[in-house]
């Protein structure tokens, strides 16, 4: 396990390069995000460890940050006053574009994979905002009207993208249906809807809402994505379904869930990090086959899905994860509040069996 | 720094969303609009008036019922049809009031389709009928309905409203003490938990006065229906036609130096008396409940939601701790704190375990029946609880408040409480 200190700085997010192995970004805070500076880690990694190459200091408090799919020397970041600003790794000291048009704390920013002339940013003032580096204005505002966690671009379709929120809800958009009256909305899922009742089975009972804080697209199956946040609970939709419940549901953090992400390597596995101060992997269960998944007698709602491994090196909340691209599978990386970039081996804590 | 103050609000506000990550809750997950909450679109009641000599001493408990059930149709213009089950609660008909409440549904405008029942759960009867719609809509039983209650103590209070207890049940202590009287046992939770009569006596005088200043500034006429009813004037015996808007029960004027002066009801030493207790009242109230997504889709208008609600047992002869007991219940399920709460409405039944309620769980006594309580206006047992919810919801909404909780001991030892946000 390699390990680097974010010496005054909370951890709030973690970013490998998607084009270089060696190198992480990493958006910090001072005094958890609550109030002051905020600062943009550029670590490179090397035989001796991890070391900083860069670093950007910030007025406000940062809250995400995001590579450029098309530039390997810029990346973005959220920031608390609202403002999204762009560095090239490559200058010294200040931004290469600022854009302040979120009125509240913006708390992710995501690269579009395909377009890659296009980024997204979400914000607490309920709005998913749709910009590109060269504009100096948005391209479009997609209203949410609820405290926005999360936003993302399908991976797999450059007009789909996706947010979650205060509301308990997971929110789908296509940019090639007509703006009119719903602003491209195409589905809107309630997360805590209980699974499909089983036949023959009393039917599941309903959950109360709670805030969802963080979801990721599956990089593998194109209508597949995973939502968690303060109940605790990762589950998994069929967006073709959007009425029929969770396809997977996996119980387990004992605090709210920060942050999830796929495996970039295996269509199954997905990486969590938690308040609870720990990291955990997990599979939804959907390359086990259906023979193993119908053996869960006394869970019979929540899939065959299950944990894989947890990591609990953490001290404080673990605020970021992320999967390295290149290499042997299973190399991830994560932050915390406990000023602690930890870089391991998911293969590691992964329990036999 | 040019604007410290906004920077030391934005930190607050920061550190408010973590903690309700951590916690799991907090009073912005409460106030958020989501289409699966219960909604309330229409609440009503009909005026309160005392027992035996009120404007409704000579009206069926059922009648009262069609009253405000006709007052509910009326406001929340809502097709009757659409209603698919009412609750009723009620505490003294014989039979539990199931086949009169059915016949009043029907005399209402009700359609056949909509079915009714009649529960009850003793003074949260109301609260239980609504608790139990709420809670078949979310359970997907019924779209929309109706949680209502009525009681006309006028007509079945008295020594009739319990039968013999069996020696089987007198065997056991616990059990015979279910049936000790609510006044001898309150008599003795006051001398147990050192209540003075001072005390009790400054909380009852400031109900009335609160429901004086209430009634006088019109603040009741929202919620309630005028009737129409047959009315025999006792001295004349002459039967004649009364419009009863007000509730009739509330004595002006009231301070606790007059209320020093009634004699004990119960115990010769005693504290508890005529004017620091619920009056025995005749009264009735409804509640149209739905989902958001429902009420949306028919035009109705958003009063508010219910949130939760808890019911919880305690000994019977601590019947008055009930709310004590049940409100943090309910506040843990909502995952707020007691001083989130902008308004508790807590039934009067005794000034004596409402205000020992009020001071155990250290709520803000302002926030406490601000236009006062069943001291003042009257516990008409079986519709309090559904009474409750159309005096809080228009309560915060004129004072621009939003959290409320409702609550009140139950006879034999049980309380309840619900949590409920204001929308307007």
């Amino acid at each position: 396990m390699i390990e680097f200190r974010t010496q005054g700085f909370n951890g709030y997010s973690i970013k490998y390069s998607p084009f270089f192995d060696s190198r992480i970004a990493v958006a910090a805070s001072a005094n958890f995000g609550l109030v002051g500076n905020g600062r943009l880690y550029v670590l490179g990694l090397n035989a001796n460890g991890a070391a900083p190459e860069k670093w950007f200091d910030t007025q406000d408090s940062l809250f995400d940050t995001a590579w450029s799919e098309a530039h390997e020397n810029q990346i973005v970041v959220a920031g608390g006053d609202g403002s999204i600003k762009l560095f090239d790794i490559s200058l010294d000291s200040f931004p290469i574009a600022s854009w302040s048009e979120h009125a509240r704390e913006v708390f992710s920013v995501d690269w579009n994979l395909i377009n890659k002339d296009t980024f997204l940013s979400s914000s607490w003032d309920g709005t998913v905002k749709i910009w590109r580096p060269d504009h100096q204005s948005s391209l479009l505002t997609l209203p949410i009207h609820s405290c926005t966690y999360s936003a993302q671009f399908s991976p797999h379709n450059p007009s789909v993208l996706s947010a979650v929120s205060s509301d308990s809800c997971l929110r789908l958009f296509d940019l090639r249906t007509p703006a009119s009256a719903s602003n491209h909305l195409t589905a809107a899922i309630p997360i805590h809807a209980p699974p499909k009742a089983m036949p023959g089975r009393a039917p599941p009972m309903g959950i109360p809402p709670s805030e969802a804080l963080t979801h990721d697209w599956n990089k593998y199956r194109d209508t597949v994505v995973a939502t968690a946040g303060v109940d605790r609970t990762i589950r998994t939709f069929d967006i073709r379904m959007p009425g029929q419940g969770p396809v997977a549901v996996l119980p387990g953090h004992e605090y709210a869930v920060r942050k999830i992400s796929w495996s970039p390597h295996l269509s199954d596995v997905l990486l969590s990090a938690s308040y609870d101060m720990t990291c955990r992997v997990w599979t939804d269960g959907s390359a086990m086959g259906v023979d193993q998944g119908m053996q869960k007698p006394d869970a019979p709602f929540l899939g065959p899905g299950k944990e894989m491994g947890r990591m609990g090196r953490h001290t404080e909340f673990v605020t970021g994860v992320d999967w390295c691209l290149f290499g042997a599978e299973g190399w991830c990386a994560s932050c915390g509040w406990d000023e602690r970039v930890l870089i391991w081996d998911v293969r590691a804590i992964m329990q036999p069996g | 720094m040019a604007n410290q103050a906004g920077t030391n609000f934005k930190a607050q506000e920061r550190l408010s969303q973590v903690s309700n990550h951590v916690s799991g809750s907090g009073k912005s997950a409460l106030l958020e609009k989501r289409p699966d909450d219960i909604v309330v679109t229409s609440a009503v009641r009909t005026a309160i008036t005392r027992g035996g000599k009120g404007g409704f001493k000579d009206t069926a408990g059922a009648d009262l019922l069609v009253g405000a059930f006709k007052g509910l149709l009326e406001r929340s213009r809502i097709d009757p049809a659409l209603v698919e089950d009412i609750a009723v609660g009620n505490v003294l008909a014989p039979g539990g009031g199931a086949t009169e409440f059915r016949a009043a549904a029907l005399a209402a405008g009700f359609p056949v389709s909509s079915a009714v029942k009649s529960l009850n759960r003793q003074c949260s009867s109301g609260l239980m009928a609504v608790a139990d719609i709420a809670n078949a809509i979310r359970g997907g039983m019924i779209e929309v309905g109706v949680g209502a209650g009525v009681e006309s103590m006028s007509q079945n209070y008295g020594p009739g409203a319990v039968s013999e207890f069996s020696d089987l049940l007198n065997s056991y202590p616990e059990a015979k003490n279910c049936k000790v009287p609510m006044g001898l046992l309150s008599e003795k939770m006051a001398k147990d938990r050192n209540i003075p009569r001072k005390d009790q006596d400054a909380f009852a005088a400031s109900s009335f006065q609160k429901a004086e200043a209430a009634t006088k500034s019109g603040l009741f006429k929202d919620e309630i229906v005028p009737l129409t009813v047959k009315w025999e004037d006792p001295k004349t015996e002459e039967v004649k036609d009364l419009l009863v808007a007000q509730d009739d029960g509330i004595r002006p004027g009231m301070t606790a130096e007059g209320l020093a002066k009634i004699r004990p009801a119960f115990a010769k030493d005693g504290s508890i008396h005529a004017g620091n207790a619920s009056q025995v009242s005749d009264g009735a109230a409804a509640v149209l409940l739905m989902k958001r997504s429902t009420a949306e889709r028919l035009g109705q208008t958003i009063m508010g939601k219910y949130v939760c609600s808890s019911v919880v047992g305690v000994e019977p002869l601590l019947m008055g701790v009930g709310p004590w007991k049940a409100i943090p219940v309910a506040l843990g399920k909502a995952g707020i704190s007691k001083d989130e709460v902008d308004v508790y409405e807590i039934n009067e039944a005794f000034a004596s375990q409402c205000l020992w309620c009020t001071n155990e769980l250290g709520l803000d006594v302002t926030k406490v029946n601000p236009q006062g309580g069943a001291i003042a206006f009257g516990h008409p047992l079986g519709c309090t609880g559904a009474r409750q919810v159309s005096t809080l919801l228009y309560g915060l909404k004129r004072r621009g408040e939003r959290i409320g909780v409702t609550s009140m001991c139950v006879g034999t030892g049980m309380g309840m409480a619900a949590v409920w946000v204001a929308e307007y």
